[in-house]
């Protein structure tokens, strides 16, 4: 079985910030590895990282064992070697983000549709098929010819989804899809996501959501400014967490 | 009913002068609006450029261009444009003869790039109201830079900008009237060669004030069926 993906000693700073500070995790196939931290520790920076949306300082990202390749531009700093390689990696690793980020201008459908028929060059009969199937999967399919602006927030980033979907990826990057909804919209959006683990797709969530992390996750990480200060199988970490401050972590973020 | 007859068509009246002049307002302004439009591609991508040089020529544009009255902006490009051509023709062939230049032409540039300081605000403003977030959106599932603008920044760009394009157009209309000063026969020209002939001044500068009206409202109408259209899928605002 192949690494679905793997990053080694990734660094990132914002001018004399320094947000990352050498990661390196792997993810098997299959696997669920929820990122858990305070705000301000990185996940986010992380996350982004492995799809190149932040360009890392320094260390390798694996996506099924292909090695992202980066070079340096013209002033020293580090960018991707070949931008088409880094286009067709983000199709296997597409991103659920915080705010859905659905482009206002095209419905439900043609959001799904977008990437299939312009990126990836698949008939748009095919691709509004499959597009339906996918809604279908995450329950809006009723709402495909409308536009995102007449969506609740739940079902927008169930469309998001569908969206990410689309475009077949091998890995489901998820940063905090649930932390801009109604308290009583989350529990739709993680309806989606526990069925998306139980069909076996791998999946890196950054989540506040200890409940979905503990019932899904295979894989904890416990981020602390910029280094995993504690990792694990769900129940060591939750259970019996080692580090300090990971048990104040969860002692606050656990109540309710 | 003096009007009418000053008004009427024929030899005997000014219509056919009125009507054939508001042709030339309308040629005279769609030709700017696109230049404008054309001009503010550039100052867009000047004044959104990383380059700080490039930018500074942007800003510097529209800064100026917006800043000194609308009159003085045509005569400084009419007879910039003039001097321009006469050295030209003067240096490389030695002629020293005042050269009569195209009038529409240069009418419609001037008014083109008064018009295109005005547009490249707008579509600045537009750019940046663009959400990022779906701008990372579409690289995230893949789409290369050519597809990201063209597919996603691009139709929102136009959305956002419409109205203030709106404006700009009404304004680029307006100002036609200022290129009375090169002799071009639009309607304030019109309206002023006929008052000097008929001695009814109120008549005709009320008919050209009638006739703005009639293509500033049809251009608003226009415009409304266009924005209803471009906001498709735009929650509308809460008055
Ligand atoms: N583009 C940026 N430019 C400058 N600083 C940034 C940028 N992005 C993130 N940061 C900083 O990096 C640090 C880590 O940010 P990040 O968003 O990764 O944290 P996070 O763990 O996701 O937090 P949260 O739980 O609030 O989302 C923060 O101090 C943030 O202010
Ligand atoms: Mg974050």
């Amino acid at each position: 079985m192949i690494t679905a993906l793997k990053i080694k000693n990734l660094t990132k700073s914002f001018g004399s910030l320094d947000v990352i500070k050498g990661i390196s995790l792997t993810a098997n196939q299959g696997d669920v590895i929820c990122i858990i931290g305070s705000s301000g520790s990185g996940k986010s920076t992380l996350l982004r990282c492995i799809n190149l949306l932040e360009t890392p300082d320094s260390g390798d990202v694996w996506v099924n064992e292909e090695l992202i390749s980066m070079t340096k531009n013209k002033a020293g700093d580090p960018c991707p070697a070949d931008y088409k390689q880094v286009d067709r990696i983000r199709t296997k690793l597409a991103m659920v983000f915080q705010d859905f980020n659905l482009w206002t201008h095209m419905t439900v459908l043609q959001n799904v549709i977008e990437s299939p028929i312009h990126v990836q060059k698949i008939s748009k009969q095919n691709a509004i098929d499959r597009g339906y199937d996918l809604l279908k999967k995450v329950g809006i399919n009723e709402k495909a010819e409308q536009y995102p602006s007449s969506l609740s927030g739940g079902q927008q980033q169930r469309v998001a989804i569908a969206r990410a979907l689309a475009v077949n990826p091998d890995i489901l990057l998820f940063d905090e899809p649930t932390s801009s909804l109604d308290p009583e919209l989350v529990g739709e959006v993680l309806r989606v996501m526990k069925s998306l683990a139980k069909e076996g797709r791998t999946m890196i969530v950054v989540t506040h959501e200890m409940g979905f992390a503990k019932e899904v996750a295979s894989k904890v990480v416990f981020l602390h400014e910029g280094l995993i200060e504690e990792q694990g199988e769900a129940k060591e970490v939750f259970n019996s967490p080692k580090s300090e401050r990971l048990k104040q972590f969860l002692a606050s973020n656990l109540e309710g | 009913m003096e009007f009418i007859h000053l008004l009427s068509l024929g030899d005997q009246g000014w219509g056919d002068e009125m009507l054939r002049a508001t042709m030339v307002t309308i040629m005279v302004s769609i030709s700017a609006m696109c230049i404008g439009l054309f001009v503010s591609i550039f100052g867009t991508i000047a004044k959104l450029s990383k380059n700080r040089l490039i930018r500074a020529i942007g800003n510097t544009y529209t800064t100026v261009v917006r800043g000194i009255p609308e009159l003085l902006v045509i005569y400084l490009l009419y007879f910039g444009f003039n001097n321009a051509v006469m050295s030209i023709a003067n240096s490389l062939f030695g002629y020293n003869q005042y050269i009569e230049l195209p009038v529409f032409l240069i009418a419609a540039l001037a008014v083109g790039i008064i018009s295109g300081a005005y547009s490249t605000e707008v579509i600045r403003g537009a750019f940046l109201v663009v959400p990022r977030g779906q701008i990372e959106a579409a690289k995230s599932v893949g789409m290369n830079k050519f597809l990201v603008f063209y597919r996603v920044l691009i139709p929102q760009v136009l959305r956002y900008a419409l109205p203030g394009l709106g404006n700009v157009w009404q304004l680029t209309l307006k100002d036609t009237a200022l290129i009375m000063v090169t002799g071009l026969v639009e309607i304030m020209r019109q309206a002023h060669i006929a008052s000097g002939s008929t001695y009814s001044p109120f008549t005709f500068y009320m008919s050209a004030a009638i006739l703005y009206l009639v293509l500033t409202t049809a251009s608003s109408m226009a415009l409304n069926s266009a924005e209803n259209w471009a906001n498709k899928g735009v929650k509308r605002e809460k008055a």
